[in-house]
């Protein structure tokens, strides 16, 4: 009976939405200029949803979501044009597909590839709206079953394997960025005492830190710097031909596209971890397994498909940890977690009493969003395309203003860009010495609650740490978090190594039948 | 981001910093209250505001403290010493005066201010093609010397404006002239657009960049803040000669 009652809401949120030419407007808009953010080359996504969260702020809650949601799946698959027609990938989350989808450009198969590209990216992101539907409930289930040292252990497991993961260089750089994350959410007053942290007598520092302009600055400013101090420029744009959605391609690989799927779905889970890891994950799973793996990087048609289908589902992974536990999956998630707290919604296990339909509305728009993606694609690819030819110094700049007035504008404090600047320039400085940002990010969304959880637990139990291990979902979080540390250690890693090499020996030994 | 044998010697300076960081936060965090009482509440340690802080602070110095332990195991003593000693000497100048800082400098210049000195006391819309003209020609023509040129004029039109401010001269001239900081700013752009073009004037595709500049420059800035100002109703930071105008002819009653 549930289920068929959250089906009605699901269909009656799609009618909602399809019957309003206002929505209707905003989720086009939305999806080309996500898709736009994802080709120009140094935009992002998650710039797209920080600048756009901006605009939102009057906005019902529906419609905020509705813009935000549709700029992230348009952002995630834009970046496939420049990765295919220029081979620099638009974003990080393409880079994949620019390994065989630039070489069929080069074959004069562009509009085949983009094709492709259109396709799996909406089939991708239907695929994790389905899992967004289904897993949510179950997810629910538990975390509603969680303490404060479950919720506090969850911030910190979050923070850990965001920093564990995303890590260009040593982990440990990670896991710096991360706790400078949680200290910059120290600062304001403790919400038990109401005591300053940190605020050095400075009253705007009272309320602590607004989260959306340091998203802003952490992930804007560096890379408008970073573009044009490397002058990165584009070169020849490939021509692009008609382009055919590939239908009978997608149906002789379900296979894979299912895999892909999971794939994304699954790293998009992980906290902190984007679309970039699960495209490359997918590319490696597809390579591993094709018949032809030398093939791949000279214009492997199932390579495109599966690292489009698995960034794409990313986006619908990543949403539901951030939708039931109030952890961002990935960066553009993140941002729509400080989107949706500028709209009085509290992401976390008890969203579905506050506001009981929101994720079936999520998966509704998800669903138009990538249909919506899908036509744009199909229609205004070479238009679209044209873009491609703006040089970085004119829009740049441009990107750089709206940076800062859309950080301004939240809240209309310009206390805001005191604060965007010099975490912007600091983390420009950070990604230069091979720091990720990503974690310093999730670090100061999840800071709140870690502090918050942490103590409210320890005045359950007047001081005692002894529930962590009593209770099952925090000892299996302390214990996955000790070996991701231990890990790190090289005698630890050796002794892994070897034992799974043992065992990998033994099985092969193992006499058949 | 840096190479390999570079980001190793970074990272014994940079966790350095981060223990420095992570001693620092534990030695505020000491200062908070912790088994005393603040606001007439009696503490005990786990509910202490210093909790977090505390934690965060001894994490921050042993990563520090690992980070630097591993740049300065890999490095080597001798490559520290050698490190040392080019911090000390002429090629860090040559560094730090190089093409791609300049381009840094140049784009950190500009942000700040715009931020800091333009954004709260001119207003927004001067401010804004006061930030993106020089941006974009600064970095559209793709020559370094050029750009050097613009950033020497555009900072020296900069500490103009701070000493301007600073020494309170913007007050007097208001009870003169209205509008005095954004009248001065558009002499500024004026003069700036006349020192790039005699930079430019004799290479067509170059004039045409310029064109483009200034064509952008003005646009954007009507575009992006007409949506904020008038559709979205944000006011702007500071609202003044030109915002004045429009606000006018907005509200005029045909």
């Amino acid at each position: 009976m549930i289920f068929f009652e959250q089906l009605g809401t699901y269909f009656q949120m799609l009618v909602y939405h399809v019957s309003n030419p206002v929505h209707l407007a905003i989720l086009f808009g939305s999806v080309l200029l996500g898709i736009i953010f994802g080709a120009l080359p140094g935009l992002t996504s998650t710039l797209g949803v920080a600048l756009l969260t901006a605009i939102t702020y009057g906005m019902d809650t529906g419609s905020a979501m509705l813009c935000l949601l549709a700029i992230y799946v348009g952002g995630t698959y834009g970046g496939s044009y420049s990765s295919i027609l220029i081979n620099i990938p638009g974003t990080a989350a393409s880079a994949a597909s620019a390994l065989d989808g630039y070489p069929l450009a080069l074959k004069g198969e562009a509009g085949r590839a983009i094709g492709l590209s259109t396709t799996s990216s909406a089939i991708g992101t239907i695929i994790s709206m389905l899992f967004l539907v289904t897993v949510s409930p179950i997810v629910l289930h538990f975390a509603l079953q969680f303490t404060s040292f479950e919720f506090f252990l969850l911030a910190f497991f979050g923070i850990l394997i965001s920093g564990t993961l995303t890590t260009p260089d040593l982990v440990i750089k990670g896991w710096i960025s991360g706790f400078l994350g949680l200290f910059l959410a120290c600062v304001g007053r403790d919400r038990l005492q109401f005591y300053p942290r940190f605020t050095f007598g400075i009253p705007e520092l009272d309320s602590g830190i607004e989260v959306v302009p340091v998203l802003i600055g952490a992930f804007g400013i560096p890379q408008i710097i970073q573009v044009l101090r490397e002058r990165i420029q584009i070169g020849d744009v490939q021509k692009l031909q008609r382009i055919t959605p590939e239908f009978k391609t997608i149906i002789r690989n379900i296979p894979k596209i299912v895999r892909s799927a999971l794939i994304g779905v699954g790293v998009g889970c992980v906290p902190g971890i984007g679309e970039d890891i699960a495209a490359w994950v997918s590319y490696g799973a597809a390579k591993n397994t094709s018949k032809h793996p030398e093939n791949f990087g000279k214009g492997e048609i199932t390579a495109v498909l599966s690292t489009e289908v698995a960034n794409n589902a990313c986006v619908g992974g990543a949403i539901i940890p951030l939708l039931n536990l109030g952890i961002p999956g990935s960066p553009p998630a993140a941002m729509l977690l400080g989107a949706l707290m500028l709209h009085g919604v509290t992401p976390g296990p008890m969203i579905t009493f506050e506001h009981p339909t929101f994720i079936i509305e999520c998966a509704a728009i998800l669903l138009l969003a990538s249909m919506c993606m899908w036509v744009a694609g199909m229609t205004l690819a070479k238009q679209v395309v044209k873009v491609l030819r703006i040089p970085a110094p004119i829009f740049m700049p441009i990107v750089g203003m709206l940076c800062i007035i859309g950080s301004y504008s939240l809240g209309i404090n310009i206390w805001n860009l005191y604060l965007m600047l010099p975490v912007g320039i600091i983390s420009y400085f950070m990604i230069e010495m091979g720091y990720p940002i990503a974690p310093l990010v999730i670090g100061v969304i999840l800071g709140p609650m870690a502090d918050e959880n942490l103590r409210r637990a320890l005045m359950v139990t007047q001081g005692s740490f002894w529930p962590i291990l009593t209770r099952p979902v925090s000892l299996a979080l302390v214990l996955i978090m000790a070996w991701m540390v231990l890990i790190q250690i090289p005698f630890v890693r050796n002794w892994k190594n070897r034992a799974v090499a043992k065992t990998v020996q033994l099985f092969r030994n193992k006499p058949q039948g | 981001m840096l190479d390999k044998a570079t980001l190793r010697k970074a990272d014994i300076f940079s966790g350095a910093v981060v223990f420095l960081l992570g001693l620092w936060i534990v030695g505020q965090a000491f200062r908070m209250p912790m088994k005393d009482s603040f606001g007439g509440v009696m503490n005990v340690w786990y509910v202490s505001p210093a909790l977090l802080p505390l934690f965060i602070g001894g994490i921050l110095m042993l990563l520090g403290f690992m980070l630097s332990r591993t740049g300065l195991k890999t490095v080597g003593s001798a490559e520290l010493k050698n490190t040392l000693q080019w911090l000390g000497s002429r090629r860090l100048l040559w560094f730090l005066t190089s093409d791609g800082s300049m381009r840094f400098y140049a784009a950190s210049i500009l942000f700040l201010t715009l931020v800091f000195l333009n954004l709260p006391r001119i207003d927004f819309f001067v401010s804004a093609v006061f930030f993106l003209f020089p941006f974009i020609t600064m970095f559209y023509f793709y020559d370094d010397f050029l750009l050097k040129k613009l950033l020497a004029l555009y900072a020296m039109g900069a500490a103009a404006f701070i000493l301007y401010f600073s020494l309170g001269i913007d007050a007097v001239a208001a009870s003169l002239v209205p509008f005095g900081a954004d009248m001065l700013a558009i002499c500024f752009l004026i003069i700036y657009g006349v020192y790039a073009w005699k930079w430019i004037r004799r290479d067509p595709s170059r004039r045409r960049k310029y064109r483009i500049a200034i064509t952008m420059a003005i646009l954007a800035p009507f575009f992006i803040g007409a949506i904020f100002k008038y559709f979205l109703m944000v006011p702007m930071p500071k609202e003044g000669l030109i915002v004045a105008v429009l606000d006018y002819l907005w509200y005029l009653e045909f």
